[in-house]
């Protein structure tokens, strides 16, 4: 097969064109695809060569989430440490802060994205990512608590407030909030860009 | 008041320089590994780039697409003045720290 007409694999060029500005789209991604084509392929091979691009699709991706997702950890690993510092029996007021600060957390990454790239499906995908990379960050910084943390007393606030497994599972299951409140956001970002755009002309 | 530029920062924009009216992308992406002696992700130049022209140090425009990049348009930037003046005081910066202290470190150790 010709390096110049191999193909990355199509899912990788997909991702990296959502989640790219749509003013560097064209750009960006004849960049990659050529150094793709007339760089790796010849020197690697094609597995070895779409690898390679998925690594750096990869890098771009986390570019786009990373602050994102480090935003919604942070905010997991908070309420975390308090309940099980200053355990309670009543959760509504706890729960409605750190509900509503995650939520403002995925509309927000997914609007903002949505804006920049002119694309709903962008505004979805990086909701759904961050939620992702957030749990992986979220169940780490847990786990360090957890380390720090271990005595009786804490055990017994654990076990109060929802118990271990809850809170090593639950990050990965907002993946589903992500998606719906990711999609609201995505369709007010990208809604607004159309209507900003239509009004400046 | 001069831009503080970062070790990367000099280095993408070395590259441009370097490159002249070759400078695009990938080029400048490969400059940059070439120089910095490491592999290099292409999101961190093109974040870098992207950050550079939002600064005022570089300017860039759309040129034509080959078929190696599927006709995908290159993007060719250009160091602006106020660039040039920020790569000026980076340097200046630079050699004024060093100034008076014997170059290799281990050999003016050594005659401590």
């Amino acid at each position: 097969m010709m390096a110049e007409t191999t193909r990355p694999p199509e899912w990788a060029e997909a991702l990296l064109w959502w989640c790219l500005k749509s003013t560097n789209r064209e750009d960006v991604s004849g960049d990659l695809l050529e150094e793709y084509r007339a760089s790796i392929v010849p020197s690697r091979g094609k597995a070895a060569a779409d690898a390679w691009y998925v690594a750096q699709v990869a890098g771009f991706l986390w570019r786009a989430t990373w602050l994102w997702a480090l935003m919604f950890s942070a905010l997991f690993v908070a309420r975390t440490a308090y309940d099980w510092r200053v355990p309670t029996t009543d959760f509504a007021t706890r729960s409605a802060v750190s509900s509503w600060s995650g939520v403002a957390v995925w509309f927000i990454a997914a609007m903002w994205t949505a804006w920049r790239s002119r694309s709903f499906t962008a505004g979805l995908l990086i909701a759904m990512i961050t939620s992702q990379i957030a749990a992986v960050m979220s169940v780490v910084g847990a786990a360090i608590l957890l380390a720090v943390w271990h005595d009786a007393e804490t055990h017994s606030a654990i076990a109060g407030s929802g118990g271990l497994a809850e809170v090593f599972t639950l990050p990965f299951m907002m993946i589903v909030p992500a998606l719906i409140v990711g999609g609201v956001g995505s369709a007010v970002g990208s809604v607004g860009r159309k209507v900003s755009s239509a009004l400046v002309g | 008041m001069a831009d503080v530029l970062g070790a990367f920062e000099q280095a993408v924009l070395l590259a441009v320089l370097r490159l002249d009216d070759e400078a695009y992308g990938r080029a400048i992406l490969k400059e940059v590994q070439e120089r910095l002696e490491r592999d290099v992700a292409a999101g961190a130049v093109h974040s870098t780039l992207e950050r550079l022209v939002r600064k005022g140090l570089l300017s860039s425009r759309l040129g034509s697409g080959t078929p190696i990049r599927a006709g995908r348009a290159r993007r060719y930037y250009r160091l602006r003045p106020a660039g040039v003046r920020a790569l000026n005081d980076a340097r200046e910066a630079v050699d004024s720290i060093w100034r008076g202290v014997t170059w290799p470190l281990v050999k003016a150790m050594s005659s401590v």
